[in-house]
């Protein structure tokens, strides 16, 4: 290229330095938008405020005429009554169990209040897949609330299939080769579906969720549960 | 029962057995429209409590919040200080910030989710003997599920319950918290400032770290709610 153009014709491309004004212009600028920016994002999110002390619920009309408003008031009186009824009639009364499954915590409650504080264990979420067929069991323990059934003092327990499955034994077609004792304890709350509070022989993974369904308790708590828990009590399984 | 609600009842109670006896005085305007407004929150508790799923009553005066079931207590958790949230665009409220006591929410859920880590395993071929199968010991709840410093039950509608534990940052250092600050205010401005605020409502509420992470471990899933004035 050298060669083609001689030295005199080459064009040189200078920039020229921006000037102070211009300099000073596109600073005040860049602030301008950064504290703006700042304000608007400032400004942006959530505000929080105290939660109002007063209702803000709207407050019914109360009618002017002595007569329409005692009126109304004996038909609130009436309705208070009935739902406060209704209320009490739906809270279980007395002696209660509640089970939060996912903390592996049992508690016996009476009016609302914590009697004792167990620790336990509920079900372990596994998804057991039988072998060379296409039957599976989901160990949950199931939300809701169950009546206690029954109490039974040594309890024997009737093997279900997937007890055999998972031990790889062979399904018993007798009857009577299901029956097992001293794996539940020295007691057994039998809830609804076949769901139950019992003892178990594994006391160190009590707290932890390990069990196919039902509720295991150590012997003291399990103890405490039976003394306490009469038949026909609601269990809360949250 | 409500125990302020208690006078204006009784008072309400006494007028209303005085008047066949005598031509009474007009009852208390005020007594009657608590008694109304009484009787409403009632109705809503009824039907919750013959319900199917679970609920959360917010009780602010009482500051607790309380898990519930069929009228049912089943754990409650006691709040530090309640706090009413709207999003807000450069300075300007997008949501109107009344009106969420007295109301029922329904379909609460964690953001984020407490995941449901299920294990499947494969039985064995079944023998006489049987086979010994090694199941490891699963994790303790709290190894299961870790309970972020922050976090929200979204509810319908738009209502959501923002849990956090008094002074959760105090333990971290200087830059870890102007980090987790910046990012609280990002993920809050992103929040506020979409076509549709992710929540219309927010309700800060502080409790306990313990009990923070208790309602995160153990709430059911679309738990409903009410926040009784």
């Amino acid at each position: 290229m050298d060669d083609v153009f001689p030295p005199h014709r080459r064009v040189a491309i200078v920039m020229k330095a921006p000037g102070r004004p211009f300099r000073f212009v596109a600073a005040a600028v860049i602030a301008t938008v950064a504290v703006l920016g700042l304000v608007a994002a400032r400004g942006t999110g959530y505000t929080y405020g105290p939660a109002p002390q007063q209702a803000a619920l709207a407050m019914p009309d109360v009618p002017t005429d002595p007569g329409a408003a005692r009126k109304q008031q004996t038909k609130l009186l009436a309705q208070y009554k009935q739902y406060t009824s209704a209320l009490d009639k739906l809270a279980p009364s007395g002696t209660y169990v509640v089970v939060d499954q996912t903390q592996n915590r049992l508690y016996i409650m009476n009016d609302d209040k914590i009697v004792r504080t167990a620790v336990c264990s509920a079900g372990s979420g596994m998804i057991l897949k039988a072998s060379g067929s296409s039957k599976k069991w989901v160990f949950d323990t199931p939300r809701g609330v169950f009546k206690v059934r029954n109490k039974i003092p040594n309890p024997i327990w009737k093997k279900p299939d997937w007890a055999f499955a998972e031990e790889g034994k062979t399904i018993p077609k007798n009857p009577a080769d299901r029956f097992e004792s001293g794996t539940l304890g020295k007691y057994a709350l039998y809830l609804e579906d076949g769901y139950m509070i019992h003892g178990t022989l594994y006391t160190r993974l009590l707290g932890r969720s390990v069990t196919h369904g039902c509720i295991r308790l150590g012997p003291d708590d399990l103890q405490a549960v039976w003394d306490a828990v009469p038949v026909g009590s609601s269990v809360f399984i949250f | 029962m409500r125990t302020e609600f208690l006078p204006a009842v009784a008072l309400a109670a006494a007028a209303a057995l005085a008047a066949p006896t005598s031509p009474a005085p007009a009852p208390n305007p005020a007594d009657v429209s608590r008694l109304a407004l009484q009787n409403a929150l009632l109705q809503k508790q009824l039907e919750l409590a013959k319900g199917k799923e679970f609920y959360l009553l917010l009780d602010a005066k009482a500051q607790t919040l309380t898990l519930m079931f069929r009228a049912a207590l089943l754990q409650r958790y006691r709040v530090a200080a309640l706090e009413v949230g709207v999003p807000r665009v450069v300075y300007r409220a997008r949501t109107d910030a009344s009106r969420w006591e007295g109301r029922i929410w329904e379909k609460g859920n964690l953001d984020p989710a407490r995941e449901l880590d299920r294990v499947e395993m494969q039985a064995p071929p079944p023998t006489r003997e049987g086979t010994e199968i090694e199941v490891k010991v699963p994790q303790t709840p709290e190894e299961k599920y870790p309970v972020p410093p922050r976090y929200h039950i979204r509810f319908s509608g738009g209502l959501s319950i923002e849990v956090r534990p008094p002074n959760t940052d105090t333990k971290r250092g200087f830059w870890a918290r102007i980090a987790a600050g910046l990012a609280t205010w990002l993920a809050d401005a992103k929040a506020a400032s979409g076509s549709e605020p992710a929540d219309t409502l927010r309700l800060h509420v502080v409790m306990s770290k313990t009990d923070a992470e208790s309602l995160y471990r153990a709430l059911p899933p679309d738990t409903k709610l009410l926040a009784l004035p």
